[in-house]
């Protein structure tokens, strides 16, 4: 048990940096206003924050830099609703509220020695990428890792300019791909939807896992292509999105089945959610 | 030996805990069909007997309907938090329902699962329980279904039972129970005799197993279909306690504040994005049951439900739980 | 009453005119009547029709669950049946794809009874026994009001604070209403937050003075709000109000007259203008 503090006040974290990643979606790096805090703030990847900006309420994002990357921390939002709308408006030096980090986690450990496939789709970039750079930075304790991600358009591509960067590190392949129609005259990349992507890249899936994450209907269309690439249901992962707002299990908002997604989540196998009534 | 007081003498309590500051919240008659438990200014105003049980619970006391979690301050691009002072009033909760105050041990493992909600455990330190042993049931009171009965003292720092003639006996259950009537009783040989309580519809302990294999019945629409989706149901369980965080204020002041929440409302899961994962009533229907039934039981060892049938008795429609859970049992036994 | 009831509902399931039948059912007295929804001309025996069938069931054919179960034919009172007449003039219904049976009401010991004037429902299509309908002089209609407005306006705002204080914010007035049809209501939508979500003194008088806009002069005074009010707050007072104000300055009685036009949609040469300032 934890000391008896108010729960539900965030820190104050200062925005270092706002990059807008497609027409529609901004990442924020964000360093806690109290030094004291950001040292001993901790966090394992793939575990989620809430954040908020005053006057208007908060949302649920994954942490998607790196636990490795010890000054800063970054989230990426797609402007939909009351939230992203006013932190589309963020600019440097602002202040948002924080709290977190909760959830669990990518069982990194468990995946030490093991092939990483990592899939993503739209704004799933986020989630995958914590992970991804996490694999990168501990490079010689995984196996391949391949990195299918999609989406509809070239310019709806998060983190575009990271795409290379891992491609360049040691057995990692990357396979960008956007929706047939959604290609520039340049694009190297693939041109398809993500689940056929993936049969195609032809991944050897010996000693793997997979970390899924995307829409609905990529997911349940990639799920097949790795079941006969031979991956198990306890093989596959990914995270869940439902909607929260005490991030703590209180409010009682995400409770999906036997499982409240904020704490016993984000991070499921394919095992569990097939588990797991159909309401996420 | 028992302990008795007289009714005079518990009004007489009532004055001094007031004048001492504390509050003291009872069962009061609102108007003539309506007792609702509300904090009380006068002694008369509680209710000593004469009711089934009030419409709303006295969850509200450790967990209001509305609370500031905290303001905040915006002075360019200053912020500054003011934390919500914890609450100090000591409360006073008298001539609960058993069925009452059976939920707070009840919310006492949400709030404090993992991550301890200080407001809701500062307000549980400072109130004092004294609850009523029933001698009245409606149609609605199921408390005998799910393993308990009208002088169950779960939840409660003392039990009052009516002898008659005026007179309670106290049975102390906690210190602070102890503490609050000490030097005020008599000693005496009378006891109050155990009531039935209500019928027994079922074994609702069990219904769990049975729910293990009714998720994805059909019949789920049809037993649930006049839900009208509304917070009545939740609002007066004394174990309900969903809730809501927003922002109120401006931009430049304001509070977060946290407010009753129902899982039976279409916006409860609605994503930004429009999806919504309990799309229809039954399933939000299904959600409640499953949660009270199968979820919390699992998770924490028992019933998210007291059996005080204020989901029925609030409900436009006369839905609420027990409704729900004997078309399955019936089904079941099919 | 009932057999004739029944013997209507199955008819009109068992010719396929209708493919459900929203009316009343009973499990035992103590507990009131709650609506079924019968698919099968075997159930309706299910039906019931007695002095504590009090639910306007009109709600329940805006209810997507309802909906999906076919063409209805809905049981309805006199008073009820006013809210099918306005939602059809909103055109949220497509009146000739609903059957209405109209019952004749004693009364149900509601506070509307007493004046009611419309214990024979008056637009149904099958109508099941007999009534007189009365007039009911408009003094009578809104004596309950008139006798609260004879308090000095800071009794009435002492009364106010004390009832809305009690309010929970379950939204079960609005959820039963069956003129509250909005896909999202305003007090849901947040960009902007348009009004307080809080169950506080101020949230609360928000919540039921947009209410009250929304609904004057459509409301009909069916009452359920007040029915079903967890905490016995008398909206009656409000829906009176709305109804009093409608037709001293513009002789509308919602729902009384398929023909009327409305008064939010409608403008008039001949509107007052006398409350503009
Ligand atoms: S679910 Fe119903 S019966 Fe059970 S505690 Fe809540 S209100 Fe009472
Ligand atoms: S069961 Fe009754 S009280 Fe609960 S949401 Fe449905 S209509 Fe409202
Ligand atoms: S108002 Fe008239 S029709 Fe409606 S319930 Fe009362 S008596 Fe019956
Ligand atoms: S039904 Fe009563 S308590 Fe519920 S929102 Fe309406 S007025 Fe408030």
């Amino acid at each position: 048990m934890r000391p008896m503090t108010n729960i539900y006040q965030p820190d104050l974290m200062e925005v270092l940096d706002v990059q807008q990643q497609t027409t529609d979606v901004k990442s924020v790096r964000v360093r806690f206003r109290d030094d004291a805090r950001g040292d001993d703030f901790l966090f394992r990847v793939g575990q989620f924050g809430m954040f908020s900006l005053f006057g208007y309420g908060e949302s649920t994002f994954n942490i998607c830099s790196s636990s490795n990357w010890k000054d800063f921390v970054e989230f990426c939002f797609r402007r939909t609703g009351r939230v992203t709308e006013a932190l589309w408006s963020l600019e440097k030096n602002d202040t948002i509220g924080f709290r977190g980090p909760y959830g669990n986690s990518y069982p990194m450990d468990k995946w030490i020695g093991k092939n990483l496939i990592f899939i993503g789709g739209g704004i799933a970039m986020p989630p995958l990428r914590c992970a991804i750079w996490y694999a990168l930075e501990n490079r010689e304790q995984f196996g391949d890792i391949t990195i299918v991600y999609g989406a509809r358009r070239v310019q709806d591509l998060v983190f575009r300019q990271e795409l290379d960067r891992w491609a360049e590190y040691d057995r990692v392949r990357v396979v960008p791909c956007v929706d047939p129609g959604g290609e520039t005259p340049n694009w190297t990349g693939e041109v398809g939807f993500v689940p056929a992507v993936t049969e195609r890249a032809q991944i050897p899936a010996g000693n793997a896992v997979a970390l899924v994450i995307g829409p609905p209907v990529m997911i349940k269309f990639t799920l097949p292509v790795l079941a006969k690439m031979g991956l198990a249901d306890r093989d596959i992962y990914t995270s869940l999105e439902n909607r929260m707002k005490c991030g703590v299990g209180k409010c009682g908002r995400c409770n999906c089945g036997p499982v409240y997604v904020c704490k016993e989540g984000p991070v499921f196998t394919l095992e569990q959610l097939k588990s797991l009534p159909n309401e996420y | 030996m028992s302990q008795i007081i007289s009714k005079p003498a518990i009004r007489r309590l009532v004055e001094r805990w007031l004048r001492q500051g504390k509050r003291v919240i009872a069962p009061v008659q609102v108007r003539p069909n309506l007792v609702s438990y509300q904090p009380v200014r006068s002694p008369d105003q509680v209710l000593l007997e004469g009711f089934v049980r009030p419409l709303n619970s006295i969850k509200q006391v450790v967990f209001p309907r509305h609370e500031q979690l905290f303001q905040y301050r915006v002075r360019g691009k200053q912020i500054d938090l003011l934390p919500a002072p914890l609450p100090d009033v000591e409360r006073i909760v008298l001539a609960a329902r058993p069925c009452d105050a059976a939920a707070l041990p009840i919310l006492d493992h949400v709030f404090n699962w993992e991550f301890r909600d200080a407001t809701y455990n500062r307000r549980r330190e400072l109130t004092t329980v004294v609850t009523l042993a029933c001698t009245e049931y409606d149609a609605h009171c199921f408390c005998t279904s799910v393993g308990s009965q009208p002088n169950d003292t779960r939840g409660s720092d003392a039990l009052l039972l009516d002898l008659g003639d005026q007179t309670l006996e106290v049975r102390c259950v906690t210190d602070k129970g102890q503490s609050l009537f000490a030097g005020q009783t008599e000693a005496s040989t009378r006891t109050a005799p155990t009531g039935p309580g209500p019928e027994r519809r079922a074994d609702l302990r069990r219904v769990g197993q049975q729910l293990e294999q009714a998720f994805e019945r059909s019949e789920w629409a049809a037993w649930t279909n006049r839900c009208l989706g509304c917070g009545a149901c939740a609002y007066g369980c004394p174990a309900c306690h969903c809730f809501d965080m927003v922002d109120e204020g401006g931009p430049t002041c304001g509070a977060r504040v946290r407010n009753w929440d129902a899982c039976q409302f279409g916006q409860f899961t609605l994503h930004a994005s429009g999806h919504n994962p309990r799309n229809a009533q039954s399933q939000r229907q299904r959600q409640r049951i499953y949660h009270k039934f199968h979820v919390y039981p699992n998770k924490f060892g028992e019933l998210l439900c007291t059996g005080c049938g204020n989901c029925t008795r609030n409900c436009p429609v006369s839905l609420g739980v027990l409704p729900v859970l004997e078309a399955i049992q019936a089904e079941g036994a099919k | 009453m009932l057999q004739p009831l029944r013997e209507t509902c199955r008819r009109l399931l068992q010719d396929g005119i209708v493919q459900v039948v929203i009316g009343y059912g009973q499990a035992v007295r103590a507990v009131e009547p709650y609506p079924v929804f019968i698919t099968d001309p075997d159930d309706v025996g299910q039906l019931v029709w007695n002095e504590q069938c009090r639910t306007n069931l009109v709600k329940y054919l805006l209810r997507k669950e309802i909906r999906v179960l076919g063409k209805p034919a809905i049981v309805v009172k006199g008073c009820d049946e006013r809210a099918i007449v306005v939602l059809e003039q909103e055109s949220q219904i497509d009146r000739s794809q609903i059957v209405v049976i109209g019952v004749a009401c004693d009364g149900m010991a509601e506070p509307r009874c007493e004046v009611c004037d419309a214990h024979q429902p008056r637009f149904a299509d099958h109508t099941i026994g007999h009534a007189t309908n009365e007039t009911q002089p408009a003094e009578r209609r809104y004596a309950h009001l008139c006798e609260f407005l004879e308090q000095p306006p800071s009794d009435r705002m002492a009364y106010w604070k004390a009832e809305l204080e009690r309010c929970v914010k379950c939204y079960a007035c609005r959820q039963a209403c069956p003129l509250c049809y909005c896909e999202r209501c305003i007090v849901e939508k947040n960009r902007p937050a348009c009004l307080d979500t809080s169950a506080t003194l101020k949230g609360n008088f928000a919540w039921h003075i947009v209410r009250a806009f929304h609904l004057a002069s459509r409301c009909v005074g069916c009452d359920q709000c007040s029915r079903v009010c967890p905490e016995g707050i008398d909206l009656r007072l409000v829906n009176l109000s709305m109804a009093r104000a409608s037709e001293a300055s513009f002789g509308h009685r919602s729902g009384t007259d398929p023909q009327a036009e409305l008064v939010l949609g409608n403008y008039s040469q001949q509107d007052q203008e006398h409350f503009i300032r």
